[in-house]
């Protein structure tokens, strides 16, 4: 199993609603959607590359093949992926501390969800339902949320100061050289393999160390 | 929510700086137990001289404050060695079972500060039974007033007096244990000799002791302040927590004590049975020794270049200025240095304590001032992670996003720690990293993981919470000499002015951890059970 | 269409695992779909990284869900704790049911970028044009994979074991994996540059940075960047 790839920790929780009340989550998250306010402490937070929530009626798993049997669910289920950086623990507890009612909301009504605050129910909680990822892949192991943001206000201000080089004398082009890093003061930060936030990261270092030894065996063979 | 501490069952290290109440020196003793029953006979022995956190004085139930205190604390290690029972045992978090050494990859302890440069002591320590770290004792000493520089030497002599005589009793009680407990060797001293003990005293300069560490700067000025310790209440402000209209409230008792209600509004997860947690806490002991040459020449070397000179430079690398601690949201510049000096000759104590510590980020969002990776705003960012900023922003500009959070501090009213701990060794010869110099920092928390190893994993170590990608804090982050992961640092500037940021580049390693280990404090109570051997958890 | 957010979408499979063994071995198709898996986490980097547009994804088995039995705070499950007098019979009922899937699911998460079409069709072609073989031995252990034969075939199988995201959370970046990829590489070699360049006379900054535009070419999305699932600079 492996629930991190690079920076990225691949969180599944899997929780069941109660099929008539489903229809009241999906409400609930229409309407945060479109409320700026509820998105703004995860925005804030910065942890998340991407995150999804799903609810599906006990009447709607796929099913494919006259061989496969129905199911006979007697609830709905949520299922929630999330993309984040960071250990396990900071994350569920970022989220605890910074938007316990968002987490309310996101859960509510779940058949004996724990409410956010607080901290050890809402793990446990979290832990109880979590599924462990065999196999996770990210297209930027080395950034995070932030420097994938980040990296597109450098790329776009770049392209920007570009247009201007050749123009005015050396010293106008050192004022505006100046007036770039200032703009792009929070976006010069260096990415490097993260510190290893839990003892499975081992394993995402021992990819790492094999591939830089692949990396030292493709130059010796130039 | 008012909270009354059992002053008298909490060790008077855990809400004491000792170094605060005049006691300027200290000796921490290293301990293994050979003979369970005769360890036990000892610890009961030391605990009826163990300093609890009552509140000296005069009056009726006051007891006077003692010339010399004493404090106990055990490692997991020790604590079976005790036999306390194994349910008891597994009921402890997994991080304090395992030890500082193998949670040296969360730690970053790598490099120069991995295990095996460690002192031996503590190199020693986890390898071989006879060799583990049991028991730890403290022993402070406290010197006389000092109304006149003349007097300085006095004090210091009474205080060293004092030490020898705690030490002398000390001895006494290994003696009296009968082979019971050792002592463990291997503390490296000034001259690379091996010493059964850890020295830690004030740095004088000019004679005078001072507050202040090998690289000059001062030290422990915003240790938290949380509910029910009688004297921490008038030195709320900047040192609690955060609120939302810009006051502050005490921390909760639970972030720092076992058995109380903490920032979750929970009990901390504890062991059982819960007398042998309440009034408890966990104590993170770290050696670090302090490269002094690094740090003046790479700060000679970037003062050069720097626009604000060598001694704003400094003050950039830990948010306070090196002489007085004047910190940078308050005094950003030479200038503004001046007049906050005027008026701080002119303070009383009060007055200086609130000038040191009333201060938010709320106006100095995006770093112009206080650097995001220097040392005080990585330690304790107070309200300032709960920042953003938008498209139409001024470019290089973060905000505060008032009310994304549920409070301002939300991100860091749980990563809090008490810090205790004086500077080691003296330096002789700034001219070289070498030596035997440093500080002893003692972390209290009441859970390990997410306060301290939090801490300096994500804060330290690492910056993404500061969106500085893996850019560490600048003293004590534990940056590498492969030219492949140099550190860096950006000294941020008035996004709206017209001045350029100042890039710190190739930031050599200020700061290497010499060794440590995680102590569990118990509080008198369970002290008495562990010496009693009748802690039960069924 | 809560699938999509800007540009991005989110990929939501549940494929139904076969019961029963897998033909000429002791292992049931859930463990073999998880063995093989496991295997593509030693391989030099995922198969994934030759799909395009993959920002991030996973796989799991969901072998079957999990009944609750820790203590609840909703309002619902406090019911029966309104009145003392509710017999131990009705107690029993309220508690929560235990529940069961007929078959293990395997899951699969994708979050791409699917540009203004909003649909992740191209997406699945990359996908089965570049890993067939992959795609495969994961999906050829799922009811009904069988009757895949062609690309057409994969991307109707895949829709119909596809569900409806309530809501998709993009808290980074909607932009091509390309031009994500190009902007970190640019994000880290202009962080080199102006460290290497601070306090130089403007004119020689000057030529210098004309050099390192030659270099980098900020706009050119093909020219040099980092690679997809790179681990190392």
């Amino acid at each position: 199993m492996s629930n991190i790839a690079g920076k990225a920790y691949a969180m599944n929780v899997v929780t069941p609603v109660r099929w008539y009340s489903a229809w009241l989550n999906k409400l609930y998250f229409f309407v945060a959607a479109r409320t700026p306010s509820t998105l703004a402490g995860l925005k804030t937070l910065s942890l998340i590359h991407y995150a999804r929530w799903v609810i599906v009626g006990r009447n709607q798993f796929p099913h494919l093949s006259p061989d496969q049997p129905r199911e006979k669910l007697k609830y709905a289920y949520m299922l929630f992926f999330s993309n984040f950086n960071g250990s396990w623990d900071q994350y569920v507890d970022s989220f605890t501390f910074a938007i316990p009612g968002g987490l309310d909301l996101f859960w509510k009504g779940n058949v004996r969800y724990s409410k956010s605050v607080s901290l050890t129910p809402f793990h446990r909680y979290i832990q109880y339902n979590q599924l462990e990822t065999i196999h996770y892949y990210n297209g930027y192991p080395l950034a995070t949320a932030n420097d994938i943001k980040s990296a597109k206000t450098v790329r776009d201000s770049l392209l920007e100061f570009d247009k201007t080089i050749d123009q005015g004398s050396d010293e106008e082009f050192l004022k505006r050289y100046h007036a770039l890093l200032r703009g792009l003061q929070h976006d010069l930060g260096a990415m490097y393999p993260t510190p290893i936030v839990s003892m499975s990261a081992y394993q995402v270092e021992k990819r790492a160390r094999w591939h830089s030894a692949e990396a030292n065996r493709e130059q010796a063979n130039g | 929510m008012t909270q009354q501490l059992d002053l008298l069952d909490i060790q008077g290290h855990i809400l004491r700086a000792y170094g605060r109440f005049s006691y300027p020196m200290a000796r921490y003793v290293f301990f293994n137990i050979r003979d369970s029953g005769k360890a036990r006979r000892f610890v009961e022995s030391v605990t009826r001289r163990v300093t609890t956190a009552v509140v000296w004085g005069a009056g009726v139930n006051d007891v006077p404050q003692p010339d010399w205190t004493v404090n106990i604390a055990f490692t997991y290690q020790g604590l079976k060695e005790l036999e306390v029972p194994r349910a008891s045992l597994m009921s402890f978090p997994p991080e304090f079972a395992e030890g500082m050494k193998h949670r040296k990859d969360i730690l970053g302890d790598d490099g120069p500060s991995a295990p095996e440069h460690w002192d031996p002591v503590w190199q020693d320590n986890r390898e071989t039974r006879d060799k583990d770290v049991h028991i730890f004792i403290a022993l402070n000493a406290v010197a006389l007033p000092i109304t006149e520089p003349s007097a300085v030497e006095k004090s210091m002599a009474y205080c060293e007096a004092n030490l020898q005589a705690a030490y002398a009793w000390l001895l006494a009680e290994v003696a009296g244990a009968n082979g019971g407990v050792v002592i463990l060797g291997g503390h490296r001293g000034d001259d690379g000799e091996l010493l059964d003990y850890q020295d830690v005293k004030v740095v004088t300069e000019n004679g005078l002791p001072t507050a202040k560490e090998h690289f000059g700067y001062t030290d422990g000025i915003s240790d938290p302040v949380f509910h029910g310790v009688p004297y921490d209440v008038d030195r709320l402000i900047g040192r609690g927590k955060q609120m939302d209209n810009g006051s502050w409230a005490p921390l909760a008792t639970g972030e720092f004590l076992l058995g109380y209600i903490d920032e979750a509004h929970e009990y901390p997860p504890a062991p059982l049975p819960n007398l042998l947690a309440r009034n408890g806490t966990y104590m993170v002991y770290r050696k670090l020794h302090e490269n002094v040459a690094s740090f003046d020449s790479y700060l000679k070397q970037e003062g050069q270049k720097y626009p604000g000179g060598e001694e704003l430079l400094a003050a950039k690398f830990v948010g306070r200025w090196r002489d007085n601690g004047a910190p940078l949201t308050a005094a950003p510049d030479a200038q503004s240095k001046a007049k906050f000096d005027a008026a701080y000759a002119k303070a009383d104590s009060a007055e200086r304590d609130r000038m040191l510590n009333n201060f938010t980020y709320d106006a100095d969002m995006s770093g112009a001032r206080c650097p995001f990776s220097s040392h005080m705003r990585r330690i304790n960012p107070r309200g300032s992670l709960e920042m953003g900023r938008e498209d139409t922003d001024v470019p290089g500009s973060l905000k505060k996003m008032a009310g994304a959070f549920d409070t301002p501090g939300a991100l860091s009213n749980r990563r809090r720690i008490l810090r205790r701990g004086l500077p080691y060794g003296k330096v002789t010869d700034r001219t070289t990293d070498k030596g035997n110099h440093g500080i002893v920092i003692m972390m209290l928390n009441a859970d390990i993981n997410r306060q301290f190893e939090f801490v300096q994993q994500q804060w330290i170590n690492y910056g993404n919470d500061f969106k500085a990608g893996n850019d560490k804090e600048i003293i004590l982050g534990n940056h590498s000499s492969d030219p492949r992961f140099a550190s860096r640092a950006v000294l941020q500037v008035d996004p709206a002015g017209d001045d350029v940021p100042y890039i710190l580049s190739k930031i050599p390693r200020f700061v290497e951890t010499r060794g440590g280990e995680y102590f569990f404090i118990p509080s008198m109570t369970a002290l008495r059970m562990i010496a009693r051997g009748v802690i039960d958890p069924t | 269409m809560a699938n999509v957010s800007g540009n991005a979408y989110g990929l939501t499979i549940l494929s139904p695992i076969r019961n029963g063994v897998v033909r000429g071995a002791e292992i049931s198709h859930a463990d073999a779909v998880r063995e093989k898996l496991q295997a593509w986490n030693h391989e030099f980097n995922s198969p994934m990284a030759s799909v395009p547009q993959t920002y991030l994804c996973r796989f799991y088995v969901l072998d079957d869900v999990v009944t609750q039995s820790l203590p609840g705070g909703s309002a619902l499950d406090s019911l029966t704790d309104l009145s003392p007098y509710i017999p131990d019979a009705l107690r029993r009922w309220a508690l929560p049911a235990e529940d069961h899937l007929q078959s293990a699911y395997l899951v699969f998460s994708s979050n791409l970028f699917c540009g203004p079409a909003g649909t992740p069709d191209a997406y699945l072609h990359g996908m089965w044009n570049a890993i067939e073989a992959r795609v495969r031995e994961i999906w050829g252990h799922c009811y009904g994979f069988d009757e895949v034969r062609n690309v057409d075939d994969f991307v109707g199988y895949m829709k119909k074991c596809q569900l409806e995201a309530t809501l998709f959370f993009v808290g980074s970046n909607d932009a091509p994996l390309e031009e994500q990829l190009k902007a970190l590489y640019l994000k880290q070699e202009f962080a080199k540059f102006a460290i290497d360049n601070q306090g130089l006379p403007a004119a020689q900054l000057r030529a210098n940075y004309a050099a390192f535009v030659q270099r980098v070419q900020p706009e050119n999305v093909q020219g040099p960047a980092w690679q997809p699932g790179q681990y190392r600079l």
